[in-house]
C-alpha cells in the first residue's frame, strides 16, 4: 500500500520519532525503537573510533621490522584491545543494534519490538559493559589477546584480565536480549498477511543472527566466569597444574566464538539481499535459497568451531570432524553470493553508493571466504595458521564484508533514518577509498601470511619490512575512508536536502511511510498482500513514490 | 493501582492473547540461553569426569546426601506451590495465589539455608577450593577440581533463586495490591516458567554432584 | 487469555512421582554399578525435569514454536557437549601415545 500526497501534507504537520518529544531525558528514557537505534549508533561508532586508533598504532609500529614505537609488551595491549573492541563492541552489535533495531519493526509491519524496555536496557547493559572494558584498557590494558587462551589469561598474565572479561560478560547479556526480542518479535508481531516467505530477506538474516546470540553468547558467559574464577580464587579449571586442561576451555571459548563470526556477517548478507534487489530493481534470485541458506549457516556454524584448534591438540579425528564440517559451512555462504550475482542479470542497475558497497562487499567477501578454505584444509592450516593469512581472511570477511555492508545500509536507509539526503558525489568517492584503502591493507597480509610473518609479533624479520610499508599506507587511506562518512553523514543531518519517503524507489514496507517515520511506524497497520521484492508488480506504485 | 487487562496492553501489541504468546515465547527463550549457560558448565564437568572419575567419585563421597535429598524435596515443593498459586490465579482466587506464592518464597529461602549450611560444612572440612582446601587423598587435586564445579554450579544456582525468590516476593506484593486478575496474569505464568526452571536445573546438579561417590 | 493448565490434583500427583524418584536415585545411588550409576542417576533427573516440564511447565500444552524453542535448546546442549567430548574420547585412539 503506497501512500501518496494526502500522507505527505500530512506528515509535513504531524511529529516524526526524531520530534515527537525533546531533551536528553526522552532519548535516555526512550522505548522507541528507533531512537534506541541511533543510541546504539553513537555507542558502536565510538567504540570504532577507539578500536581503530589501537590499530592505527598497531600499523605504525609495524612499518619498521624493530619493535621501536612501542614496548613489546604494549603491542601485546594493542592487539588485544583492538580485537576486544572491535569484536564485542562494534562487530556483534553494529547491525543487528542499528539498523536491526530501526528496521524490524518497520519492515514487519509493526509499532516496535515485542519487548520495549527490555531493548532499551539492553542498551544500557551494553554500555555498562563497554565502560568496564574501557577501565580495563585505560588502567593498564590487557595483553591476553581478545581470545583470553588459558594458562597464560588466568595464571601469567598481569594485566587487567578479569575487568576485561567482565565488561565482555557483560556485554554478552545485551547480545542475548536483543536476540531474544528479535526471535519473539519476527513470529509474533507480523502484519497480517505478512507470511514468513513474504518476508524480507534481512529478516531472515538477522532471525538466524538472534538464534546465533540467543545460543552461543551464554557459553562465552560461563567460560568468562570461570576464566574469572580460577585466576581469584587461584584453582586450576584450564590450568595443567591442577588437572585442567587448556584446550577445553578453547573448545568452550570456541563453541561461542565461531558462530560469533556469523554474527558478525550473517546481518551483512541481510542488508546486502536488500541493497542488490533495490539497485537491480528485481527480486532476489532464488529467494527461498537464499532464505534457508541464511538458517543453514547459523545451524551449521555451530558445528566447525575445532577449526580454530587444529594446532591445538585436539584429537586428529576430531580435527578432521571439523575441517570436513568446515567447508559444508561455506556452501550455504556461496550459494548466496551466487544468487546475488544472478540478481544483477537483466537487472536494471543503477550505481549509487549502497551498490558500490554491496558490490564490493560480494567480491571482498568471496575472498574472504575462499581463504577460508584453506584454512579449513587441515594441511595448509598447519603451515598459515597464526600468521598474518589468518589476519588477512577474517579481515577480508569482518572489514571487508561486514564494515562494508554496514556502511552500504547506513547510506540505504540514511535518507530513512534522517529524512535528509547525503552527498552523493563525496560518498561514491570515500566508498572508493575504503576499498582501495582496504585491499592495499589486506591484501599484502595474505602474502605476508603465506611467507611466514606470525600475528600478535611487534618485531618481525627485515625482508618483510616493504609489505608492512603497503599494508600501513593502505590503513592510513581507509582510515581516511571512514573518517568522510562520519563528516558528511553529520552535515547532512543537519544541512542536507530533504529526503521524501522513497527516495530510491523501492519495495519493502519501510519505503510505506515517512522519512524520518513518525512514532508508531505507521498512520494504519499495513495488510500485506504481495511477495517480497514485487517491483514488476509495484511498478506503477513505485513510479509514483 | 492499574487495573487488570487492558491498562496492561502494551502499546505494540494489537491484542492480550498476542502479549500473553509473546511474553510466553519470550521466557521460554530466556530459559533456553540458561540451558546453554549452565549447559557449558555441565559439558566441562562431563569432560573432568570421564578423565578424573576416581576422584570426582571421591569428592562426592564428601556430599551431605541427607541435606541433599531434603533439598531436593524441598526445591520440588516450592515448585508444586508456585503452580498452584498460578492455577489460583488463573481461577480468579488471588487471595490463594498472594499466600502460596509467599510460602514458595519461604521455601526457596530453607532451600537456601540449607545449602549456605551445607557449605559452611564444606568449608570445615577443608574442601573448599583455593586457599581453604587440604586434602591427603592421592586424587587431591581431583577433589579439588570436584569442589570447583560444585562450588561454581551450585553457587550460580542460588543465585538464580535468590533472584527468583525477590521476583515472588515483588509479584506477592503486586498480587496483593491488585495488579493480576483471572484474565491477566501473564507476568505470574512468566514468574512460574523461570521457577520450575531453576528446579530443574538442580535436579541435574543433585545427580550429577551427590549419588557419584554414595556407595563408598 | 490464560495459560494452559492441570488440576491441583495432577499437580499434587505429579509431585509425589517426583519426591518417589528422588528416593530411587539416592538407592541406586548406593548400589555400585560403575559408570552406571552415574548413567542411571541422570536418566532419573531427565525423567524428573520432563515431568516438572510437562506439568508444572504444561510445556506440551504450548504452542509449536515453544516445543521448537526446548527442542532448539536441548539439540544444541548435546552439539556441545558430544562434539567437545568427542575430541577427549578420541584422543587415545591414535596407535602411538598422542594427546
Amino acid at each position: 500500500m503506497s501512500e501518496g500526497p494526502i500522507t505527505r501534507v500530512r506528515a509535513a504537520v504531524a511529529p516524526s520519532y526524531l520530534t515527537t518529544q525533546r531533551g536528553i531525558r526522552s532519548w535516555l528514557l526512550t522505548t522507541d525503537h528507533k531512537r534506541i537505534a541511533l543510541l546504539y549508533t553513537f555507542s558502536v561508532t565510538f567504540f570504532f573510533l577507539i578500536g581503530g586508533i589501537f590499530a592505527l598504532i598497531m600499523r605504525l609500529e609495524l612499518l619498521t621490522p624493530e619493535t621501536d614505537l612501542v614496548s613489546p609488551q604494549t603491542y601485546n595491549e594493542l592487539f588485544s584491545m583492538h580485537g576486544i573492541m572491535m569484536v564485542w563492541f562494534f562487530l556483534i552489535p553494529s547491525i543487528p543494534n542499528t539498523l536491526g533495531n530501526f528496521l524490524i519493526p518497520m519492515m514487519i509491519g509493526a509499532k516496535d519490538l515485542a519487548f520495549s524496555k527490555l531493548n532499551l536496557a539492553s542498551w544500557y547493559v551494553f554500555m555498562l559493559g563497554g565502560s568496564i572494558v574501557l577501565y580495563a584498557f585505560f588502567r593498564g590494558g590487557v595483553d591476553t589477546g581478545w581470545t583470553f587462551y588459558t594458562p597464560f589469561s588466568t595464571e601469567y598474565s598481569t594485566t587487567y584480565v578479569i575487568p576485561a572479561a567482565l565488561g565482555v560478560f557483560v556485554s554478552g547479556f545485551s547480545s542475548i536480549m536483543t536476540g531474544l526480542n528479535f526471535i519473539a518479535t519476527i513470529h509474533r508481531m507480523r502484519a497480517p498477511g505478512l507470511t514468513w516467505f513474504r518476508l524480507l530477506l534481512f529478516i531472515w538474516s538477522q532471525y538466524a543472527t538472534s538464534v546465533i546470540f540467543v545460543l552461543a553468547t551464554p557459553v562465552l558467559a560461563v567460560v568468562l566466569l570461570m576464566v574469572a574464577v580460577e585466576r581469584i580464587f587461584q584453582v586450576g579449571i584450564f590450568t595443567p597444574a591442577l588437572g585442567g586442561d587448556p584446550v577445553l576451555f578453547q573448545h568452550l571459548f570456541w563453541f561461542y566464538s565461531h558462530p560469533a563470526v556469523y554474527i558478525m556477517v550473517l546481518p551483512a548478507m541481510g542488508v546486502i539481499s536488500e541493497l542488490v534487489a533495490a539497485f537491480s530493481r528485481k527480486p532476489v534470485f532464488g529467494y527461498l535459497f537464499v532464505a534457508f541458506a541464511s538458517i543453514s549457516i547459523a545451524v551449521i556454524s555451530f558445528l566447525v568451531w575445532g577449526h580454530h584448534m587444529f594446532v591445538a591438540g585436539q584429537s586428529v579425528y576430531s580435527a578432521m570432524y571439523f575441517s570436513i564440517l568446515s567447508y559444508l559451512v561455506a556452501v550455504p555462504s556461496a550459494i548466496k553470493v551466487f544468487n546475488w550475482t544472478a540478481t544483477l542479470y537483466k537487472g536494471s542497475v543503477s550505481w549509487d553508493t549502497p551498490m558500490l558497497y554491496a558490490i564490493g562487499f560480494i567480491g571482498l567477501f568471496t575472498i574472504g571466504g575462499m581463504t577460508g578454505l584453506f584454512l579449513a584444509a587441515l594441511g595448509i592450516d598447519v603451515h598459515v595458521t597464526d600468521t598474518y593469512f589468518v589476519i588477512a581472511h577474517f579481515h577480508y570477511i569482518m572489514v571487508g564484508g561486514t564494515v562494508m555492508a554496514y556502511l552500504g545500509g547506513m547510506h540505504y536507509w540514511w535518507p530513512k533514518i534522517s529524512g535528509k539526503m547525503y552527498p552523493e558525489g563525496i560518498a561514491k568517492l570515500s566508498a572508493l577509498t575504503v576499498f582501495l584503502g582496504f585491499n592495499l591493507t589486506f591484501f599484502p597480509q595474505f602474502v605476508l601470511g603465506y611467507l611466514g610473518m606470525p600475528r600478535r609479533y611487534a618485531a618481525y624479520p627485515p625482508e618483510f619490512q616493504y609489505l608492512h610499508i603497503l599494508s600501513t599506507a593502505g590503513a592510513t587511506i581507509l582510515g581516511v575512508g571512514y573518517v568522510m562518512p562520519l563528516i558528511y553523514f553529520f552535515w547532512s543531518w543537519y544541512y542536507g536536502p530533504a529526503a521524501g519517503p522513497n527516495p530510491w524507489r523501492a519495495t519493502g514496507l519501510e519505503w510505506q511511510t515517512t522519512s524520518p517515520p513518525p512514532p508508531d511506524n505507521f498512520e494504519i497497520t499495513p495488510v500485506v498482500t504481495r511477495k517480497a521484492y514485487d517491483y514488476a508488480g509495484m511498478k506503477e506504485e513505485l513510479r509514483l513514490a | 493501582m492499574p487495573s487488570p487487562t487492558e491498562s496492561m496492553l502494551r502499546e505494540q501489541y494489537g491484542t492480550p492473547e498476542q502479549q500473553r504468546d509473546s511474553v510466553t515465547v519470550g521466557m521460554w527463550i530466556f530459559l533456553a540461553t540458561e540451558v546453554m549457560f549452565f549447559g557449558g558448565l555441565f559439558a566441562a564437568f562431563a569432560v573432568y569426569h570421564m578423565y578424573f572419575t576416581r576422584g570426582f567419585s571421591e569428592g562426592s563421597a564428601e556430599m551431605n546426601i541427607v541435606l541433599g535429598s531434603i533439598n531436593t524435596a524441598v526445591l520440588l515443593t516450592s515448585s508444586l506451590t508456585m503452580a498452584l498459586a498460578i492455577y489460583h490465579a488463573a481461577a480468579g482466587r488471588l487471595v490463594r495465589t498472594y499466600w502460596l506464592l509467599l510460602l514458595t518464597a519461604f521455601i526457596g529461602l530453607v532451600f537456601l539455608a540449607i545449602k549456605f549450611t551445607e557449605y559452611y560444612q564444606h568449608y570445615q572440612e577443608h574442601k573448599a577450593p583455593g586457599m581453604w582446601f587440604e586434602s591427603n587423598s592421592p586424587y587431591a587435586s581431583a577433589i579439588e577440581l570436584f569442589f570447583v564445579f560444585y562450588f561454581i554450579m551450585t553457587g550460580l544456582h542460588a543465585l538464580h533463586m535468590t533472584i527468583g525468590i525477590a521476583l515472588v516476593v515483588i509479584f506477592a506484593i503486586r498480587t496483593a495490591a491488585g495488579w493480576f486478575s483471572a484474565s491477566y496474569h501473564t507476568p505470574l505464568e512468566a514468574l512460574g516458567l523461570y521457577w520450575h526452571f531453576v528446579d530443574i536445573v538442580w535436579i541435574y546438579l543433585f545427580a550429577i554432584f551427590y549419588i557419584v561417590g554414595l556407595h563408598k | 487469555m490464560s495459560a494452559p493448565s492441570f488440576r491441583p490434583k495432577t499437580y499434587v500427583s505429579v509431585y509425589g512421582v517426583l519426591l518417589a524418584l528422588v528416593l530411587i536415585t539416592v538407592l541406586v545411588g548406593y548400589v555400585d554399578l560403575g559408570w552406571g550409576t552415574e548413567f542411571v542417576a541422570v536418566t532419573i533427573a531427565t525423567i524428573k525435569a520432563s515431568l516438572v516440564a510437562m506439568f508444572f511447565m504444561h510445556a506440551l500444552a504450548e504452542k509449536r514454536l515453544v516445543w521448537l524453542v526446548i527442542a532448539g535448546a536441548l539439540v544444541w546442549f548435546l552439539i556441545l557437549v558430544t562434539l567437545t567430548m568427542g575430541d577427549y574420547i578420541t584422543r587415545s585412539w591414535l596407535p602411538f601415545p598422542g594427546k
